[in-house]
């Protein structure tokens, strides 16, 4: 291709034009924004761009829902997991004060028999292996504790990935809302009304306000029960 | 500071004020309340004693440096340790939170550990 390739001719000098300083000021440079974005504008429509941005669009709905579903569902999860540990946490302290306790009393009855008060060989032993399995039901209800805390600590994820999630689903919002001008901009007036969101299948992760869907199994059952089963 | 020292969490996540709270109990400050942002928060400070908050920084409504702002411009407040737990590690943040008068930050995911350690040096500090 040479220089004198008119198409390459006019970017040069469109290229030119931009690189020379506004000597109209602002006003300029609004008014060529503003013809470079009809342009874009115009192009896209003929183009048929518009129906991609459409369903770019009408989808991210349907993708902040499913985002803050996960969040929920997540925030749901960690907390059962928390509730579990804290079960489990007292569960472990009373077998511990158990423990405690009855170490404590087999000693006292280890003593008596150590001053030669009806301790037979068989007898002590079984009193002392007794004392050893109390004191490592203490160690282990103690070692449980920590791998409790170690669980906990891991539900953190939720605050971690819920940021993430909250970010992700401002970015779409805004995202959503710039298509959503740019869409109307680029649509004859009289076809506005087809910008319209889609309903899409599957999960229901944004039910309320909602009376074509069920939230939960009573939901279910009641619907099944009004048609008789 | 109070032999036994009462404890605002500040978070807008509840599974972290709620892992916040076990941790400070395992560690011997069973005493704690909880705020889902700094606007409850501050409310809070303002109504009952506190002897210690810890702070998370991105939240709703009020972040955690507006609350750790507000708090340490009022007289009765501003006496108050801030321990500022999140997710961010930006210089900018730290350096914010420090000028801001926090007296210290933790950046999640954290263990008990470094929770311990950050809240025991900062109590010592204010013996």
């Amino acid at each position: 291709m040479g220089h004198s390739d008119p198409a390459l001719l006019g970017i040069t000098a469109h290229a030119g034009a931009a690189a020379e300083p506004a000597h109209d000021g602002g006003d300029d440079i609004h008014r060529r924004i503003g013809q470079l974005t009809r342009t874009l504008h115009d192009a896209l429509r003929e183009l048929g761009y518009d129906r991609p941005l459409m369903d770019a669009r009408d989808n991210l709905p349907d993708a902040r829902d499913r985002l803050a579903y996960i969040a929920r569902v997540t925030g749901e999860a960690a907390e059962k997991v928390l509730n579990a540990v804290d079960q489990a946490r007292t569960v472990q302290q009373e077998l511990s004060q158990h423990a405690v306790s009855l170490r404590t009393r087999w000693r006292t009855v280890g003593s008596y028999t150590s001053g030669g008060k009806a301790a037979t060989p068989a007898g002590k032993q079984l009193i002392d292996e007794t004392c050893d399995f109390f004191s490592a039901v203490d160690d282990q209800a103690d070692r449980t504790n920590t791998i409790l805390t170690d669980i906990m600590m891991a539900q953190d994820f939720h605050d971690l990935t819920g940021q993430v999630i909250r970010r992700v689903l401002e970015m779409a919002k805004s995202l959503e809302e710039q298509l959503l001008r740019l869409l109307i901009e680029t649509t004859p007036p009289d076809q506005r009304a087809r910008i319209e969101p889609p309903a899409l299948e599957g999960p229901v992760v944004a039910a309320e306000g909602r009376e074509d869907v069920v939230t939960d199994q009573k939901g279910v059952d009641d619907l099944l029960a009004t048609l008789g089963f | 500071m109070n032999a036994d020292p009462r404890f605002l969490i500040v978070d807008d996540f509840s599974t972290m004020r709620r892992i916040i709270r076990n941790l400070l109990k395992e560690i011997g400050f069973a005493n704690a309340e909880e705020a889902e942002d700094g606007a409850v928060a501050l409310n809070m400070l303002k109504a009952s004693r506190f002897d210690f908050v810890v702070s998370d920084i991105n939240m709703p409504n009020m972040n955690g440096f507006e609350l750790l702002k507000n708090a340490k411009a009022d007289e009765s407040l501003k006496s108050i340790p801030f321990l500022m737990v999140t997710a961010e590690a930006k210089k900018d943040d730290i350096v914010q939170a420090a000028q801001g008068g926090a007296s210290g930050y933790i950046v999640k995911p954290f263990t008990k550990a470094t929770l311990e350690e950050k809240v025991q040096k900062i109590m010592t500090k204010l013996s």
